[in-house]
């Protein structure tokens, strides 16, 4: 009566995506700043050597 | 030949203002919750008196200027417009009640601030707020943020011509969803997600500093509202520089870049499409001008001997550009520093990424890095025109979401919004300088309000004169809206002046 049945594979799974795709982007925001960070200690690097 | 506006006309318009503004009067309500946890009894009445009188107001419109009649998109466009404005002055009024702000232009410089997301700030001894009241300003960035007429739209979806139509009129071009209200719900959705992330993630960092749980959530439920909606507000007038710690530095930089990133891109993510991080035309522009700027920012602190640590490199040059770029307003450097300490380089690329802005359909302002990627590869197309054989056909295609040809129709858009924001940038610019700033601080100044970004270096403040306020509060409502609203909005206002309305 209008209750779908539940799946719990079905509802980890998108979770899972959903999670999954979360973290994907933290990740991202991680890449940027890892490449950030290298560019400044290459620059101290670089202006060291000069 | 453009034909005469009816009453029509304006009972469309006014009827739809009626009904964004019964959002609003209700949206207001919500800081109550905030008073009674912090136990601010007197500051209730002045959320409920504005709330009232938001009620009141917009109750009349739907009702005396009912009408079946569907949007059409200049009306749309002029809702969009007018919207905002009237929110602004509506939304003012307790922060000028409670004398929360110097004057009632304050307050609303203050409101259209918080809308835009800019963050900006005329607000009087920010530190010493009220709770209410300090959550009100972020709460206003971050209903801001999602787009106010996408939250109306989400509780009011009536039809979805017209749906669609103001959903665009607001600087949102791509719907996510089968229609308009599941759109304005998955927004929603992926917004909570990253609310409640960033001020877990706040929270945990204030309480490993030291700060106390309550402090920590607080801190952090704001930080977080004004992180993901780029907004760049703070309980605290030194900003994210109160803090004084690079674990918090971290999690802004993380929740804003994130803020900053497409809601079609962020749909597409969440939803497992996540090869998108690497072949979207906005990921790869805005990764490539940040690094660039980052670069030569750096490179600028470095060579006039401003900072020479690496770290202090980072948290002061990435930071700012960070923030800049992503429209954010965030800042780990105080104002005066700016103007004073920066050289004029570093300074004046600050300027220039805080007009290219963050990404389409996201909470940020400025140009917006769709429009610079397919620029940049319209220049690749030219250039491989020319060198190619006159009889070679050259196409050219970006990804975003799917693959799209790119047609000189895409570049013409691109191409006539980045005009307007640069005119936008010429005029606020002119007129700065005009109160006597120097070239540097006002182009600056300027760009942080077009680009809706919130960075100071000390032009704004309660002290600065009353028409730079009206100029700035027009800077960022233009910027916000992408322009072309505001420009259908005049056009309305020339036609009705010259041709009079029909009946």
């Amino acid at each position: 009566m209008g209750l779908r049945k539940f799946s719990l594979k079905a509802f980890l799974k998108k979770n899972l995506d959903f999670i999954a795709g979360v973290l994907s982007e933290v990740g991202l925001t991680a890449v940027f700043i890892a490449v950030a960070a290298l560019i400044c200690l290459l620059l101290v690097a670089v202006k060291a050597l000069i | 030949m453009i034909p005469q506006l009816t009453r029509e006309d304006l009972k469309i318009i006014g009827y739809n203002l009626g009904r964004v503004g019964n959002i609003i009067g209700v949206l207001m309500l919500v800081p109550i919750v905030i008073s009674i946890i912090y136990q601010e009894f007197d500051i209730i009445p002045h959320f409920i008196a504005a709330s009232a009188l938001a009620l009141i107001l917009s109750n009349l419109a739907v009702h005396f200027l009912n009408t079946k009649k569907e949007m059409e998109l200049k009306h749309a466009l002029c809702v969009a417009a007018l919207a905002w404005i009237f929110m602004m002055m509506l939304t003012a009024i307790p922060l000028y009640t409670t004398h929360s702000t110097g004057s009632y232009l304050d307050a609303n410089f203050e409101t259209m601030s918080g809308f835009t997301t800019t963050g900006l700030s005329l607000a009087q001894d920010v530190d010493h707020l009220s709770h209410s009241i300090n959550f009100y300003r972020h709460y206003l960035q971050f209903i801001g943020g999602m787009g106010i007429i996408v939250v109306a739209l989400t509780v009011l979806a009536r039809s979805e011509v017209g749906s669609v139509l103001t959903f665009k009129s607001e600087g949102r071009e791509e719907i996510l969803r089968p229609n308009v209200a599941r759109t304005s719900r998955a927004i929603f959705g992926i917004a909570a997600t990253f609310l409640v992330l960033g001020t877990v993630l706040f929270a945990i960092v204030g309480i490993y500093e030291g700060m106390n749980v309550g402090t920590s959530f607080f801190d952090g439920v704001n930080h977080a509202m004004a992180a993901f909606s780029t907004g760049g507000f703070s309980p605290h007038s030194q900003n994210i520089l109160y803090y004084h710690s690079f674990p918090y530095e971290i999690v802004a930089l993380i929740i804003f870049l994130i803020g900053s990133f497409n809601f079609a891109f962020h749909y597409a993510v969440l939803s497992g499409k996540r090869r998108e991080m690497f072949k979207n035309i906005e990921i790869r522009t805005i990764f490539i001008t940040l690094m660039l700027s980052t670069l030569v920012i750096a490179a600028g602190l470095l060579y006039f001997n401003v900072y020479s640590s690496p770290e202090i490199l980072f948290r002061k040059a990435f930071f700012q550009a960070a923030s800049a770029h992503t429209t954010t307003g965030f800042g780990t450097v105080y104002p005066a520093q700016m103007s004073n300490v920066w050289p004029n380089l570093p300074q004046t690329m600050m300027s220039i990424i805080m007009l290219l802005g963050a990404c389409a359909n996201s909470t940020g302002g400025g140009i917006k890095a769709i429009r610079v990627g397919i620029m940049a590869k319209a220049f690749f197309r030219e250039v491989k025109k020319a060198l190619s054989p006159k009889t070679a056909v050259v196409s050219e295609k970006y990804h975003h979401i799917s693959d799209t040809p790119l047609t000189d129709t895409v570049v013409k858009g691109a191409a006539l919004i980045t005009i307007g924001y640069i005119v936008l940038f010429f005029v606020g610019t002119t007129v700065t300088m005009l109160y006597g700033y120097n070239g540097v601080d006002s182009m600056y100044e300027t760009s942080s309000a077009v680009g809706n970004v919130g960075l100071s270096c000390g032009v704004t403040s309660p002290a600065m004169p009353s028409m730079l306020k009206v100029t700035y509060i027009f800077l960022m409502w233009a910027g916000r809206l992408e322009i072309m609203a505001v420009l259908v909005l005049v056009g309305f206002a020339i036609l009705a002046l010259r041709k009079g309305i029909k009946k």
